[in-house]
């Protein structure tokens, strides 16, 4: 018994270990399946956009949508912000329908506000959804939203050595594209060579393209590899079209919470 | 400062352990983060002093320990360390590396 005090504790009790080894994003990591599942269920194409702010996510996807409307394939972006509404404002104008999350101060998307955009959505009549995650290049890419692949834009203006300062994004990338290549003439220093030796230490499979949405350049290689990966999809794993109908969501996440 | 959502998970996980094995009092909480993770562990403590206030683990010590990155060379089979976040084979040069450490974010386990 602790007489200094009178905390009423024993000066001798054990300190006792508990063992738990768990993942710190295992909750994380437990609904982006979920989202896995149901974009499985429904056939959809979901690619994660990263970047620092400015790179040309949201143009990237205007240009994007156009050129994809000679496809058939219908489109939905969900769109991250810090604040405001301005970004899935413009995707609207391209005539999609876009989710806007704004995550306060939050400085990244986690897949529990993906799950919650994806409520408002009907999965059944989508083929490729973007996730325009925050413009940010570390905090995103530790958080698995059940994305199919991951996006990464680097464009001219930032440098040619951002793969190396930012290796953790990079390393997770399955496409680089490098933006805004129309302002090469204006900009002597940013090497394409160097950046995409730089990527290719982080990421070797991952291919790295030059676009530009105001000249076009490169973006029939980057419409190729979208499309191609939506071709590449198993078909869906139930009759999407019952699903609404058939399947009781909140029962349905209850059941996985165990 | 994604750091802080890291926290919140580790709070939870921490909160339903707490509630399971009877304790009231936490003192040591010990974490494994491999270096290939983007997670800063100054951020991490500083998070957690503030959301440990009120709960079972207020006042509790975060102990960190930093896990190497290591690779295996999956075509000459040469197991190493990687060293920043050069993922080659020191001995063949090859780029087809799995990696078998430094992409822990883990709790390990917790005194009272």
């Amino acid at each position: 018994m602790c007489t200094t005090c009178g905390c009423g504790e024993t000066g001798k009790e054990d300190r006792i270990t508990i063992a738990v080894r768990q993942n710190l994003l295992e909750e994380n990591d437990r609904v982006a399946a979920h989202n896995r599942r149901h974009f499985a269920e429904n056939r959809v194409l979901v690619l994660n956009l990263m970047s620092s702010p400015g790179s040309g996510k949201t143009s990237l996807l205007e240009a994007t949508i156009r050129a994809l409307a000679a496809h058939d394939l219908k489109i939905t972006v969900i769109e991250g912000d810090l604040e405001t509404e301005n970004d899935a404002e413009r995707i609207r104008r391209q005539g999609v329908p876009a989710v806007q999350i704004t995550t306060g101060m939050a400085c990244h998307l986690d897949a529990q506000m993906v799950h919650h955009a994806l409520d408002t959505l009907p999965l059944a009549d989508i083929d490729v959804l973007f996730i325009e995650n925050v413009g940010n290049l570390v905090c995103p890419a530790e958080f698995d939203l059940g994305q199919h692949a991951n996006v990464v834009l680097l464009s001219v203006t930032e440098g040619d050595d951002k793969a190396e300062k930012y290796p953790v994004m990079f390393r997770i990338a399955d496409h680089v594209l490098i933006t805004k290549t129309d302002l090469f003439p204006y900009l002597g220093e940013f090497d394409p060579e160097r950046a995409r030796r730089a990527i290719g230490e982080l990421s070797p499979d991952a291919p790295v393209s030059l676009v530009s949405t105001k000249t076009g350049e490169g973006m029939d290689v980057w419409l190729d590899w979208v499309t191609r990966r939506h071709g590449e999809l198993p078909a869906a794993t139930r009759d999407a079209h019952h699903h609404h109908h058939d399947h009781d969501h909140g029962h349905d996440h209850h059941h996985h919470d165990h | 400062m994604h750091e802080a959502s890291i926290v919140f998970g580790l709070m939870k996980i921490l909160d339903r352990q707490a509630a399971e094995h009877g304790v009231s009092r936490i003192r040591w909480v010990n974490l494994k983060i491999g270096r290939l993770r983007a997670v800063e562990p100054q951020a991490l403590v500083a998070c957690f002093e503030v959301f440990a206030e009120g709960s079972a683990a207020e006042g509790a010590e975060l102990a960190i320990e930093p896990v190497a990155a290591h690779g295996h060379c999956e075509d000459c089979g040469q197991d190493f360390e990687v060293q920043g976040f050069r993922l080659r084979c020191p001995r063949c040069d090859g780029q087809r590396i799995a990696v078998t450490g430094g992409q822990e974010l883990s709790i390990e386990s917790f005194e009272t």
